[in-house]
């Protein structure tokens, strides 16, 4: 089945056509204008119907972090056709104190309570504070968060994180940490200070992690923020236990067809980091089937929430 | 109609490209519905004599009759490199190309060099755009042999800021600023510069958050549609144009964006 056959026998395809007013029909077929107009485009390509054709889970993305609140999520998850948000609030500064991170949490729990059909929360702690991470992750368990999203404060294989690691893989939640690799710092070459936290976990890290828990699960953050991906992809390829995300800021081309070639397509998780243009664009323009496209947008981090019976329907 | 102010072909020589030749980048317009594509050579970025790129480019475009209605060629210039104005003429009235790519940072010379500034007087008063990029690739994922413009450092990327002495200098030349990546604040004047000077920025660059914030800042008639392929993926430049709501952008600001803009700026 070519392109567009594929477009004229979807469900969805036909529905973004009809473009209801609900929130629901909103969130799943976006802007209805954009959509129109764009037919008249290209006879040959319709970008935002090959947009809101997938349904989509942003396995990366903060409230109140930067570029605005929740509102800002939502206008362009409506835009996008982003139907669920796994949002966090990770301490990217200060100490990181249990006060901190009851803070965060209770941050991502008020924009929940205000959009509770498109944001499901990611917890944060900081290990270095161990017995009140613990408890942390138990209230917010409780609340109905679905997973761990941790900072620089501490490396993935650090020993503080194990009991934190144990715990999660007891819940069967997925641990989501920040990562890094520049080939300049961070990775063996420490020429430049660009200003990055010595703590910043970097493949490697997680390779090791990853051996030592074969159970636990974990979420190398953002093969997009400007870490050299083919690098990242390589050193994670014997790792199944580890998957990516797509957020970040840089587009590169080829970077999903690379990771989902060294990966395999089902350990690439679609997110944005709010950076929702580039992160749609490069699932899009990559050379992969509709399957493979759909596993990354949908079915891949949902297949890890339905571990926990978290899973959406 | 698409026309992409911004693509290349050639080589990156610290990671393999993919769609890097015309033929290949051809194909990708046909299945994302681009019409014409203004392209360069990256090869000038890194030969000496940029003259070999451009003739390499010329070749290329010569070698099937598709290229000719679906290319605009823009030569690389080092006004530094000897014989310069020579490959100017040349590239200009033999080869047709329509505008000019300048990199005075891998070229190692200051965008106000007096050389620059005679090189964009030149393109002014033949009536084509200069166009400069604010970077080619994010330097957190550099290459330790790439130029040493590190965001993060004491010598950062470029912003917006770096291109308007040139602007400043030579006021009435056609200008495109490729890839806008970091800061795009402006000062009043400095914001007054730009909305009076005859430019264009592409959409394919990350500080382009919010498409319809943008365009209430800079004005519908500073943007243009543009890919940095075969660099950056092909679509993002495109979404950040189809994905405007109406109540942002209407039918004819989508179509200055989508073609009106370069056409008017280029000539085509």
């Amino acid at each position: 089945m070519n392109r567009r056959k594929f477009f004229s026998s979807t469900a969805l395809s036909a529905a973004g056509a009809m473009l209801g007013n609900t929130l629901a029909a909103k969130t799943l077929r976006g802007n209805a204008a954009a959509t129109t107009e764009a037919t008249g485009t290209a006879a040959s390509y319709n970008l935002m119907k090959d947009v809101l054709k997938y349904r989509k889970l942003d396995a990366h993305v903060h409230v109140n972090l930067y570029h605005g609140g929740p509102e800002e999520n939502i206008k362009f998850a409506d835009r996008l056709g982003i139907e669920k948000l796994f949002i966090s609030r990770p301490i990217t500064s200060g100490p990181g104190t249990p006060q901190d991170f009851i803070e965060s949490n209770n941050i991502v729990l008020k924009a929940i309570k205000q959009y509770p059909d498109r944001f499901i929360g990611q917890f944060t702690v900081n290990v270095e504070h161990q017995q009140e991470s613990l408890v942390e992750i138990k209230r917010c368990v409780d609340l109905g968060m679905v997973g761990l999203k941790v900072y620089t404060q501490v490396k993935i294989n650090n020993p503080l994180f194990f009991p934190i690691v144990e715990k999660m893989a007891d819940l069967k939640m997925i641990i989501h940490m920040h990562a890094m690799l520049q080939l300049g710092l961070g990775g063996y070459r420490m020429k430049y200070d660009t200003k990055m936290r010595p703590n910043t976990s970097i493949p490697e890290d997680f390779v090791d992690i990853a051996r030592r828990y074969p159970e636990a699960m974990f979420q190398f953050a953002h093969i997009g923020a400007g870490c050299d991906w083919e690098y990242t992809c390589k050193m994670l390829k014997h790792s199944p236990n580890v998957y990516v995300d797509t957020s970040g800021s840089s587009n590169d081309e080829y970077m999903l067809d690379y990771a989902v070639k060294e990966l395999g397509e089902d350990r690439v998780f679609f997110g944005s980091d709010n950076c929702y243009y580039q992160s749609v664009g490069k699932v899009l323009a990559a050379n992969l089937t509709e399957t493979q496209k759909k596993k990354i947008f949908f079915d891949n981090y949902n297949r890890v929430l339905k571990k926990s019976g978290k899973n959406i329907a | 109609m698409l026309i992409d102010i911004n693509a290349y072909v050639g080589h990156w020589p610290f990671q393999q490209l993919q769609y890097n030749t015309c033929e290949k980048l051809l194909k990708r317009m046909n299945q994302f519905g681009v019409a014409i594509s203004v392209i360069s050579n990256l090869n000038g970025i890194f030969y000496k004599n940029t003259q070999s790129a451009n003739e390499e480019l010329y070749e290329e475009l010569k070698s099937n009759k598709r290229f000719r209605d679906a290319f605009v060629p823009f030569a690389v210039i080092n006004p530094i490199y000897a014989g310069w104005r020579e490959d100017f003429d040349t590239c200009i009235n033999k080869m047709g190309m329509k505008g000019l790519r300048l990199y005075p940072k891998y070229h190692d010379y200051d965008i106000t060099d007096p050389a620059c500034i005679e090189l964009v007087k030149r393109a002014r008063d033949k009536g084509i755009p200069v166009a400069f990029n604010l970077r080619m690739i994010d330097s957190r994922q550099r290459s330790w042999m790439d130029i040493d413009y590190v965001v993060g450092t004491p010598k950062p990327e470029w912003n917006l800021k770096n291109i308007l002495p040139i602007i400043k200098a030579v006021p009435d030349a056609k200008f495109i600023i490729l890839n806008l990546a970091n800061a795009t604040k402006l000062a009043d004047e400095e914001m007054a510069l730009v909305k009076k000077t005859n430019l264009l920025i592409d959409t394919s660059g990350r500080s382009i958050n919010d498409m319809g914030v943008e365009l209430k800042n800079f004005g519908k008639e500073k943007f243009a549609f543009g890919t940095h392929s075969p660099i950056l993926d092909y679509v993002t430049g495109q979404l950040r144009i189809e994905s405007l709501y109406d109540t942002e952008a209407d039918a004819q600001t989508k179509e200055l964006l989508r073609s009106g803009n370069a056409k008017r700026l280029i000539g085509i």
